[in-house]
C-alpha cells in the first residue's frame, strides 16, 4: 500500500488537532512535501518519530521546573527564600545543577554488576516517560488514544520497580539492595489499593480510554470525584497511594537520607543520578496527570463545554495543584516506619478499596445513568458524611494533644 | 470497628493540622537576607533592631589613638599590629583634647572652654581641631574624657578582622575611647570580600603625620 499524504494527514489530525480546518494537511503539503514519496510503514515511523520529539523534548522540562518548585516551596514553608543566585530567583538553579551533573565522573562500583547498573536509570527514565503517552494533555492533544489507556499507564509504571530493582542490586551495596527491596515491597503494596481506586472509575465510566473518561466529566458536577461518594473516598486512596508510589515523604523509605544515605541511587553519580533524578519529578507529575484526569475532570472546565485552548491550560494547573499538595504533604508528615506503611496499606487501603469497589457496583445499579438527582444525591451524601465523621469522632480527637505552631517569627 | 475508623479520623485529622501550620508558614515572609547583595537590613520585616552595645566590626578614631598598645596586648588572638616611632622628647602631636560624648552616640574632639567636668544645665563650648566653635548644652552630652597628649607617630594600626574573636577586651582597656565596635547593622557586620586578605583593616594614617615629620626633620638637620 502506497504511502498517501491524505493519510499522512488525517494521522497527523487524528494524534494532534482534530479539527475541521485539518491544518495539519496544509502544513505537510506546504513544508514537507517529500514526505508523500516514501513508503506507508516509513511514513508511520516518522509521524511517530516526531511525536516522541516533541514529547521528549518538552515533558523533560517539567522536572526541570519541578525541581525548581520543590526547593521553593520547602523553602518558604521553612522561611527561607531557596535558590537564589543563578537567574532571576534562582530559575536556572536545575539547568545549572544538570550542567554541572554532566560533567562529573561516572563512577561504575567495580564489584557491581555493570550491565544492570548501566541498564537501571534507562529503564527506570523510559517508563516514567512511557506514561505521558496515554495521558490526554487537552480535547486533541494525545499521542496516542489508546482503547486500553488507564491499563497501558498502570503496566508501563509497574516497570519502574524493575529498574528500582536492577538498581540496587547491580549496585552492590548493603544501603542500595535495603532501599531496592522496602521499595519493591512498598511499590507492589501501593499498586493494589491504585489499581482497586482505578477500578472503581471504571466500573462507573465502562471504558479503559482516558479519553473517553475524560470527555464524560464535563462540569465541575460531573467530575468523577463527586459522581458518587465512593470515588470522592476512592481520590483519596489513590492520591495517598501515588505518593507512595512515587517514593515521597512520607512514604520515602527506598530512599531514607536518614538511614539507607539515598536508597537505590546511593552508588550512582553523575548523570546517571541525574536521570533517577528527573524520572523522580517525571513520576510525581505523571501521578498527578493520572489523578487530574481520572477523578479532577481532566482537560475539562469548571463549566461544560469551556475549555480554553483544548483544555490544556485547565489541565496543567489542576495537575500542578496535585503537585504542590504533594511537595506539601512531603514538608509536613514525618517519614513512616515500615511497619505503619505496609499497616496503611494492607489494614486500611486495600479494605477501603474494596468497600469502594462494592459501593461503586451498588451505586452503578442504583443509578445507571448518571442524572442530576444522582449527581445531588451523592454530593449531599459526601457532605453528610463529613459532618457526622467529625461529629462521631471530632469531639474525642480534639481532647487529644494537637501540635502547635510555634510563636517565633 | 469504632477503633478503626477513629484511626483514620485521626490519621486525617492530624495530617490536616499539621498541613495547616505549613502553609501558614508558607505564607509568611522569610528572614533570609541576602547578604551581599542585600545591605538594607531595617527594610525587612521579621527583624528586631541590633541592641545598643553589640559588638560588631572594630573601628579605631585614629587622629585620637596615643599609641599606648594597650589593646594590642591585652588582644588574646593577636589581631592587632601595631608600630609606633616615638616623637623626639618634649614634641607632641598635640596637646591634651577632651572628647565630648553625645548622647545621640557622636563625638566632638577639642578643647572645652572654661570647666572640663560636666556641670548640670550649663552650656559648653568646644574648640574643635579645625578651629571651630561649637556650642552644646550639657543634656546633649553623654560623658567627656580626657584624650592623652600624642607622644607616638603611628606608623602602622592593622586590625586582622578575620582573626578577631569579637571579646571587646580592646575596647574596654582604650584610653581614649578611639577604639570602638560598631553597633549598626550597616556597617558593623558588613565584610563580604573576594580575598580574605582584604580583612586586614589598616587603620594607620601615616599621611596624617607628614608635615609634622617633616618640620621634625628638618629640625633635626637644623641640629
Amino acid at each position: 500500500m502506497p504511502f498517501s499524504l491524505q493519510y499522512l494527514a488525517n494521522h497527523l489530525s487524528q494524534f494532534w488537532v482534530q479539527t475541521s480546518e485539518n491544518w495539519a494537511q496544509r502544513f505537510v503539503e506546504n513544508h514537507v512535501p517529500f514526505l508523500g514519496h516514501l513508503p506507508y510503514s516509513l511514513g508511520e515511523l516518522i509521524i511517530m518519530l516526531m511525536c516522541c520529539a516533541i514529547f521528549v523534548a518538552v515533558v523533560p522540562l517539567l522536572p526541570l521546573g519541578l525541581v525548581l518548585a520543590e526547593r521553593k516551596v520547602s523553602a518558604h514553608i521553612q522561611d527561607r527564600v531557596g535558590p537564589m543566585r543563578v537567574g532571576p530567583h534562582g530559575t536556572l538553579q536545575t539547568l545549572a545543577d544538570g550542567i554541572k551533573l554532566l560533567f562529573k565522573e561516572d563512577y561504575i562500583p567495580k564489584q557491581g554488576d555493570k550491565l544492570l547498573f548501566i541498564l537501571a536509570p534507562y529503564i527506570i527514565f523510559a517508563s516514567s516517560f512511557a506514561v505521558f503517552a496515554a495521558i490526554p494533555f487537552g480535547r486533541s492533544i494525545l499521542v496516542s488514544d489508546l482503547n486500553i489507556g488507564i491499563f497501558y499507564i498502570m503496566a508501563i509504571s509497574s516497570i519502574i520497580v524493575m529498574g528500582v530493582i536492577m538498581a540496587g542490586w547491580a549496585s552492590n551495596s548493603k544501603w542500595s539492595l535495603l532501599g531496592a527491596m522496602r521499595s519493591a515491597a512498598q511499590l507492589v503494596s501501593y499498586e493494589i489499593p491504585i489499581g482497586l481506586s482505578i477500578l472503581t472509575i471504571i466500573m462507573l465510566m465502562q471504558t479503559l480510554n482516558m479519553q473517553e473518561i475524560v470527555e464524560k466529566q464535563d462540569g465541575l458536577w460531573n467530575w468523577l470525584i463527586f459522581r458518587s461518594p465512593f470515588t470522592f473516598i476512592a481520590f483519596f486512596v489513590f492520591f495517598i497511594s501515588s505518593i507512595a508510589e512515587v517514593n515521597r515523604t512520607p512514604f520515602d523509605l527506598p530512599e531514607a537520607e536518614s538511614e539507607l544515605v539515598a536508597g537505590f541511587h546511593t552508588e550512582y553519580s553523575g548523570m546517571r543520578f541525574a536521570l533517577f533524578f528527573i524520572a523522580e519529578y517525571a513520576n510525581m507529575f505523571a501521578v498527578s496527570a493520572i489523578a487530574a484526569t481520572l477523578f479532577l475532570g481532566g482537560w475539562q472546565g469548571i463549566l461544560p463545554g469551556v475549555d480554553i485552548l483544548g483544555g490544556l491550560p485547565g489541565f496543567v494547573i489542576k495537575t500542578l495543584f496535585l503537585v504542590f499538595v504533594m511537595m506539601w504533604i512531603r514538608w509536613t508528615l514525618p517519614r513512616l516506619r515500615v511497619d505503619q506503611l505496609m499497616n496503611l496499606c494492607w489494614k486500611y487501603f486495600i479494605p477501603i478499596s474494596f468497600f469502594n469497589i462494592l459501593g461503586v457496583g451498588i451505586w452503578g445499579l442504583i443509578f445507571p445513568e448518571d442524572t442530576l438527582v444522582s449527581i445531588v444525591i451523592s454530593l449531599v451524601i459526601i457532605v453528610l458524611g463529613l459532618i457526622g465523621v467529625f461529629a462521631v469522632f471530632g469531639k474525642g480527637v480534639s481532647k487529644a494533644p494537637v501540635p502547635q505552631a510555634s510563636s517565633a517569627s | 470497628m469504632r477503633q478503626y475508623l477513629a484511626n483514620i479520623y485521626l490519621g486525617v485529622y492530624t495530617a490536616l493540622v499539621g498541613m495547616r501550620i505549613t502553609f501558614k508558614q508558607l505564607l509568611q515572609p522569610s528572614v533570609t537576607h541576602q547578604y551581599p547583595y542585600e545591605h538594607s537590613f531595617e527594610k525587612k520585616k521579621n527583624v528586631r533592631d541590633i541592641p545598643k552595645g553589640y559588638r560588631g566590626k572594630l573601628d579605631n578614631r585614629i587622629e585620637d589613638c596615643i599609641g599606648c598598645r594597650k589593646c594590642e596586648i591585652i588582644c588574646p588572638v593577636d589581631c592587632i599590629t601595631m608600630t609606633t616611632r616615638k616623637l623626639p622628647k618634649g614634641e607632641r602631636l598635640w596637646d591634651s583634647m577632651s572628647v565630648v560624648h553625645l548622647k545621640d552616640r557622636t563625638e566632638i574632639v577639642g578643647n572645652i572652654e572654661g570647666d572640663e567636668k560636666l556641670v548640670p544645665d550649663t552650656t559648653i563650648t568646644i574648640k574643635t581641631r579645625d578651629e571651630r566653635t561649637v556650642s552644646l548644652s550639657s543634656e546633649e552630652v553623654d560623658r567627656i574624657v580626657e584624650r592623652k597628649p600624642v607622644i607616638f607617630y603611628l606608623d602602622q594600626f592593622d586590625i586582622d578582622m578575620s582573626l578577631c574573636m569579637y571579646c571587646g577586651l580592646c575596647t574596654e582597656v582604650c584610653p581614649t575611647e578611639c577604639l570602638t565596635m560598631i553597633d549598626n547593622l550597616k556597617d558593623g557586620i558588613a565584610y563580604s570580600t573576594f580575598d580574605r586578605t582584604d580583612l586586614i583593616y589598616l587603620f594607620a594614617a601615616p599621611e596624617m603625620y607628614d608635615q609634622q615629620t617633616e618640620a621634625s626633620d628638618e629640625a633635626e638637620a637644623a641640629d
